[in-house]
């Protein structure tokens, strides 16, 4: 038993202390930090272009509400104060200001002008001119700004103290859409559908992954021949299932530091996403109780070690990368054929099909996690699935322990299907 | 005390279309340098692997210090040193000689203790430079070689089993690991090597066992087997060349069973029958001179090609060193 330890625990090491090993685990979280965050900055940054703030406020309220605007613009990450210039006029001197400031855009100089005269005050009216006079997401901005700084200059004339009057402006309501569809609240719909996709592409991945891994581990022992040393001191069924433990447990690791990260990105998405400027969008979590993240985690492992097995099997029988690509077509197949009837199995999660599948070992590791994922599914058709994936792993191990023990001492060529056979036929 | 560092009785191992070890049995008493000789595909690794129990005999015991190498933990007694030899590539050595050792069954500590040790005795470990703790990968090839005799000695195994240790060292190498064998060997240690060199085993020997085509040719102290040959063979040097009789003689089968004429030096083996006296008496009546007329033993070069012929040598030879 503790030597089955001694190499689970060089497995486990010799993995986690790789560049690539600290890499992965770090971009997992890094990866959905962007995701959470760059579209948010992004939205931010569609509302206004830079050029905004290259504009010249023509003011002739006489209370300087062109500064104010200026201050507004420059505010966040767009622009800067002394882009924006103010120009302090006479209601008289406001139309030849406007030509100038008009050959000057046509020159290129700037890109707009906004003329504040003495109808702004009143509330009544403001005109803008410029380039960009057509931009959605400029005009928005300068509308908001300009709104503010108006309604702030005019709360200040009634009296309002200017503390008071910046913080009763400035309010930023978080607008939350939902969708109401004929089956009532829609949102939980898509975000099932979502959650389900993220599950089955990680377990797919990770089964690939992982078993990639445990496939590379069992042919670099057998071309360096460091296989024949070890079994000399233990038996091959520990190093083959030390190799799977290890790799199955680094695996784990990586999964613990992304979904944890993951969880406490989500709770303290708002506090992150303000430090970047940006509000937080609506997220509806999954609804992912104890239990199903129980079952996940045995389907999981199940799968992991029914295919692993599988990979170390071929790695064992193989002596070249070649060999091995050609030899591991079938396992490949296997698992593709699980993930390419992810759209049909999701349309119709009750069809012939998607029980079929969610119940055959070499299937069920995916799709009854993504049925689950969903609808919801019986107890029972749960327990079968996993029985199903925990026999089929049995027998991956049994067969993977025979081609292993003969195999990874067999050099040079590739072995027929019969000598396979006859492999699996000793004892 | 007295069982044999190593019991093999009757043991078979088939494969499909040959049969790799034909009724073996053997004998390594304790405390003795034993060779396993034969050419290539004489069966030598199928039957260290057997000792070790990686492969299993179709039929037959193996017995290790008396018990049987099925048994638990007795491999953890063994060294082996493989014929086809290599470590983890990326892994730092002395992580990897730890490992090795951990599987014996060694703690942690005694282990990284007689680690350090054995890297300062190879020089592995100096002053400037702690090979110890780079990765397999640096180093030179005789150094991975180093770490490799280490990783076979670290647990203190009473049974060192080397297959073709000498293939590929260099003389630097080679002479350590001769100076390890002979210092195993005053420690009471056993120690078991194959070889197709026959001159490495008649240097290092005590005993040993010769086979060809999986099936045990010949095999004992190194000194009985050459003294069971030794008074057929006669060696002769002539002064004045070949008179014409000579060569007559010496095809005359009742006397001479075998020749080797090395231009100045004829190695003669005498017919069952015939007496080295009768041979000198014949050489003089035809003439020859006798410069050196001597009994001598036969190199175990001699006796392999001797007693495992051409046949048994086809596919040997001509293999790498």
């Amino acid at each position: 038993m503790d030597k089955l330890w001694v190499i689970t625990a060089r497995e486990y090491l010799e993995r986690v202390r790789t560049k690539w090993f600290l890499f992965s685990t770090i971009f997992g979280p890094v990866f959905f930090a962007a995701l959470m965050i760059l579209p948010a900055i992004m939205a931010r940054r569609t509302k206004a272009s830079e050029e905004v703030s290259r504009i010249v406020v023509l003011d002739a309220t006489g209370h300087q509400v062109g500064l104010r605007i200026a201050d507004g613009l420059s505010v966040g990450m767009i622009g800067d104060t002394a882009r924006t210039r103010v120009q302090e006029l006479t209601p008289a001197q406001l139309a030849p200001a406007e030509s100038v400031a008009t050959r000057e855009i046509v020159r290129g100089e700037l890109t707009g002008y906004l003329v504040l005269d003495s109808a702004v005050l009143d509330g009544r009216r403001v005109r803008y001119a410029g380039r960009n006079a057509s931009a959605e997401a400029d005009m928005d901005l300068i509308r908001r700004v300009v709104r503010e700084s108006v309604m702030q200059t005019r709360l200040e004339m009634a009296g309002v103290e200017p503390n008071r009057s910046a913080s009763l402006v400035r309010t930023q309501l978080a607008f939350e859409l939902e969708r109401i569809t004929d089956r009532g609240r829609g949102g939980s719909a898509t975000v099932s559908v979502r959650f389900a996709l993220v599950i089955v592409v990680t377990l797919y991945m990770a089964l690939m992954l992982y078993g990639q891994a445990v496939l590379r581990g069992v042919m670099e022992e057998k071309q360096t021949r460091v296989a024949e040393v070890v079994v000399s001191s233990v038996e091959p069924w520990k190093l083959l299932g030390g190799k799977v433990i290890g790799v199955g447990a680094v695996g784990l690791t990586q999964f613990a530091v992304w979904i944890s990260s993951a969880i406490l990105l989500l709770r303290y998405r708002t506090a992150i996403l303000e430090k970047f400027g940006a509000s937080a969008m609506s997220f509806t979590p999954p609804d992912v109780t104890i239990g199903m993240g129980l079952v996940l985690l045995l389907f999981f492992v199940a799968g992991y070690v029914f295919y692993s097995a599988l990979f170390a099997a071929v790695g064992a029988m193989v002596s070249s990368e070649q060999e091995a690509q050609q030899a591991l077509m079938p396992i490949i197949l296997l698992l593709v054929s699980s993930f390419v009837f992810f759209p049909p199995i999701l349309s119709k999660p009750t069809s012939g099909l998607a029980h079929t599948l969610s119940w055959l070992p070499f299937s069920a590791p995916i799709v009854m996690p993504l049925r689950i994922a969903v609808i919801p599914v019986a107890g029972w058709e749960i327990a079968v699935a996993l029985i199903s994936v925990a026999a089929g792993s049995y027998i991956a191990v049994w067969i993977a322990a025979r081609i292993y023990r003969t195999g990874m001492l067999m050099y040079g060529k590739r072995p027929t299907m019969r000598e396979v056979a006859r492999w699996l036929r000793t004892t | 005390m007295s069982n044999p560092a190593v019991e093999v009785q009757n043991a078979w191992k088939r494969y499909t279309g040959h049969v790799a070890v034909r009724d073996l049995s053997l004998t390594v008493p304790r405390g003795s340098v034993y060779g396993l000789l034969g050419p290539n595909g004489a069966g030598k690794t199928t039957t260290i692997r057997m000792l070790l129990n990686i492969i299993a005999p179709d039929e037959g015991a193996i017995r290790i210090f008396g018990e049987p190498n099925s048994k638990p933990g007795i491999t953890d007694r063994i060294g082996y040193l493989p014929e086809e030899r290599g470590l983890y590539r990326k892994m730092q050595v002395r992580r990897i000689l730890r490992f090795l050792a951990q599987l014996k069954g060694m703690s942690r500590a005694d282990a990284d203790r007689r680690i350090d040790q054995w890297l300062e005795r190879l020089g592995l470990r100096t002053k400037e430079k702690d090979w110890g703790e780079a990765k397999v990968d640096e180093l030179s090839r005789g150094m991975q070689q180093k770490v490799q005799f280490i990783s076979t000695l670290i647990h203190d195994p009473d049974l060192v089993i080397l297959d073709e240790p000498f293939s590929g060292l260099d003389p630097i190498n080679a002479q350590a690991l001769k100076d390890i064998v002979v210092e195993l060997r005053q420690r009471g240690k056993s120690v078991i090597f194959s070889t197709h060199l026959m001159d490495n085993a008649e240097r290092l020997c005590d005993s040993v066992c010769i086979i060809a085509r999986g099936e045990k040719v010949l095999d004992g102290a190194v000194a009985e087997v050459k003294a069971r040959q030794g008074d057929r063979h006669v060696a002769v040097v002539l002064s004045n060349g070949t008179p014409a009789g000579v060569p007559t003689i010496l095809r005359d089968p009742a006397l001479v069973a075998r020749w080797d004429d090395s231009n100045r030096m004829l190695e003669i083996e005498l017919a069952p029958k015939a007496s080295a006296q009768d041979l000198l008496t014949r050489l003089i009546e035809a003439g020859a001179s006798i410069e050196r007329f001597e009994l001598v033993r036969p190199s175990l070069h001699r006796i392999f090609l001797d007693r495992v012929g051409a046949t048994g040598v086809e596919e040997g030879m001509s293999g790498h060193g």
